[in-house]
């Protein structure tokens, strides 16, 4: 009699266990395409005109997405595990994410554009967060949240460089945005179902609102302060879903 | 008869313990003993997370003395930061690397490092994991690209052994080069010096009637920054020094761009510091008696002061010659000869 009682309450424990693996399983495929005033971004070739109306070219365009949460339908949000992730214009493998989620239906996501305070004190990383990537300040400790690099003829800068490292992860200028995006579609994330998601990266926005930024006169950001918090400000616009698939 | 049981029962356990102590070979990194002292804080450097081995602190040994992690592979680590000078570089000004290039300050000493919160004069690095990631990639230091030395060291059999010794098997990083190197510096630390041992109150010494005269003047003069045990607050002040106009050096306010932090730098630890002259952040002051005298009549006369001259300092700390003299053989007491001679902390010179 002990030894079914103990046999049926393994068998529930069993039941139990595996009922929380397969909650676990389940993929969210984000693509970030990285577009300038909508068009798609094509380095050093292509001319771009700000909204001051200046023009430029981009040779560069990289920034950390990280602290990714998942918008629940009732609105409240669900951590995901740490991760991190450099997306890189020059190389299209990191253009594409794949993030481990949890089965359920959502709303949206959120994530963070840059790397949080936590791990910009502390100490050596690997993975995306190698400083190998360049995308580290070593005389000021510190992630490059995100980095703009080209030219514009109107840049006062040797070679008429444009230099936009923006960075800076405390005090009033922190570069630090999260970002919170609705999905047009509810996302339903389950062992079978893995949505995709599109995110355009409008480069354009870096300049736009509502900080209008003037070659002319900034062409050069490469330490934390007021004019990197100005571009990030700006930048926290540029991000929008444009395509969900539900497969 | 229950005895014997319990007896019986110890045998085979006895056995049973010792053969399965015998089965684990001793495989992987050996753990590394830092014996630190007691009357220290605690360190800052959290070192759970980066526990030192044999094998570790050897390899970031290696690589502290390596001159190949220079771009031209003419400097190391070593070649500015020289043991005899407590890891400073004696007789220079400003610091040296590779195509004959000088930098803006001056070389400090490196011991104690786990109890710093942050690195460089203007403490503009925030972790002893990533301090060397500046020298390194500095152009006018050691210049090399980080991602070029990663290849580097994978490409080099010697070291690909090394690394899988200390850290597993697997690919080099720049974190494990930045954790061994950490763990080389975790263990460069000095606490015996003369001054040390009549703290703890080691039979038979004492100070001199100089050095405990000198002792006397430090602590009403120098101690609420310098302060002891380590000799340092680990804060930024600007101490009164005429700005040097070919260096254009803000100091602190590079970092926080703070006016209230110009011209502030690191206080740095007095350990030493007879062994690593010169002295100050540019090193502009060859003999610790220029650095009396500057405290002593140097700040005042200048008119007027900068703002942020540090209100302690204001109008200087005068010292009669017999008080500097004595402080002078109270300094000598913070120079630790096993330090400086450590054969653990030496250069080795790498030929394969």
């Amino acid at each position: 009699m002990k030894l079914h009682r103990l046999l049926i309450a393994f068998c529930v424990l069993c039941i139990a266990c595996k009922k929380d693996i397969k909650e676990q399983e389940g993929t969210l495929q984000i693509t970030f395409k990285n577009v300038v005033n909508g068009a798609a971004l094509k380095l050093n070739t292509t001319n771009y005109t700000n909204a001051a109306g200046e023009t430029f070219t981009i040779s560069r365009f990289r920034y950390f997405i990280s602290n990714i949460a998942l918008i629940k339908m009732d609105n409240s949000e669900l951590k995901l595990p740490a991760a991190y992730y450099l997306i890189n214009e020059a190389d299209s493998a990191s253009k594409t994410i794949d993030i481990p989620a949890p089965g359920g239906e959502y709303r949206g996501i959120t994530f963070m554009v840059g790397v949080d305070s936590i791990r910009n004190v502390s100490g050596a990383q690997t993975g995306a967060l190698d400083p190998v990537s360049g995308m580290f300040w070593s005389w000021n400790s510190g992630y490059i949240m995100a980095q703009l690099e080209g030219t514009s003829p109107v840049s006062t800068a040797a070679n008429n460089a444009l230099t936009f490292h923006i960075g800076g992860f405390q005090g009033q200028y922190s570069a630090l945005q999260t970002i919170p995006l609705i999905s047009p579609i509810s996302l339903s994330v389950s062992e079978i179902r893995h949505p995709q998601i599109t995110i355009n990266a409008d480069a354009y926005a870096w300049f736009n609102q509502p900080n209008l930024v003037r070659f002319q006169t900034i062409s050069t950001i490469h330490v934390p302060g007021e004019d990197a918090w100005k571009i990030a400000t700006n930048y926290r616009n540029m991000f929008r879903i444009t395509d969900v698939t539900d497969l | 008869m229950t005895r014997y049981l319990i007896y019986t029962a110890c045998f085979f356990l006895l056995i049973w313990s010792c053969r399965r102590g015998s089965d684990v070979r001793p495989s992987g990194p050996q753990p590394y003993t830092l014996n630190l002292p007691a009357n220290f804080p605690q360190p800052v450097y959290d070192l759970s997370q980066n526990p030192l081995t044999v094998q570790g602190v050897a390899l970031g040994r290696r690589l502290f003395y390596d001159p190949r992690l220079s771009r031209d592979s003419t400097i190391s680590c070593g070649f500015c930061h020289q043991q005899f000078a407590a890891f400073a570089h004696f007789d220079h000004p400003l610091s040296h690397g590779i195509d004959n290039n000088t930098g803006f300050r001056s070389v400090p000493g490196l011991f104690n490092l786990i109890w710093q919160r942050d690195f460089m004069w203007d403490g503009g690095v925030n972790h002893l994991e990533i301090q060397p990631l500046t020298p390194i990639t500095d152009p006018n230091e050691m210049g090399e690209d980080l991602a070029h030395l990663i290849a580097k060291l994978n490409a080099d059999a010697k070291y690909r052994g090394l690394f899988n010794d200390a850290f597993g098997a697997g690919e080099i990083n720049s974190q494990k080069v930045f954790k061994a190197l950490a763990q080389f510096m975790a263990t460069m630390n000095s606490f015996d010096s003369k001054y040390d041992s009549v703290m703890r109150k080691a039979p038979g010494v004492q100070f001199t009637a100089e050095e405990a005269s000198g002792y006397k003047i430090f602590q009403n003069n120098c101690a609420s920054c310098h302060k002891e045990p380590l000799f340092t607050d680990g804060s930024y002040r600007n101490n009164g020094l005429p700005i040097n106009a070919s260096l254009h050096d803000a100091g602190r306010m590079r970092i926080t761009n703070n006016t209230n932090d110009y011209l502030k730098f690191k206080v740095p630890s007095l350990r030493n510091i007879i062994k690593s002259p010169p002295y100050m952040h540019d090193g502009r002051f060859y003999d610790i008696f220029n650095v009396f005298e500057h405290y002593s009549s140097g700040i005042i006369l200048q008119i007027p002061q900068t703002p942020t001259v540090d209100p302690l300092l204001r109008n200087g700390l005068p010292l009669t010659p017999s008080e500097q003299r004595d402080l002078y053989f109270f300094l000598n007491t913070l120079t630790d000869p096993g330090f400086i001679n450590s054969k653990a902390l030496s250069e080795i010179v790498i030929t394969n």
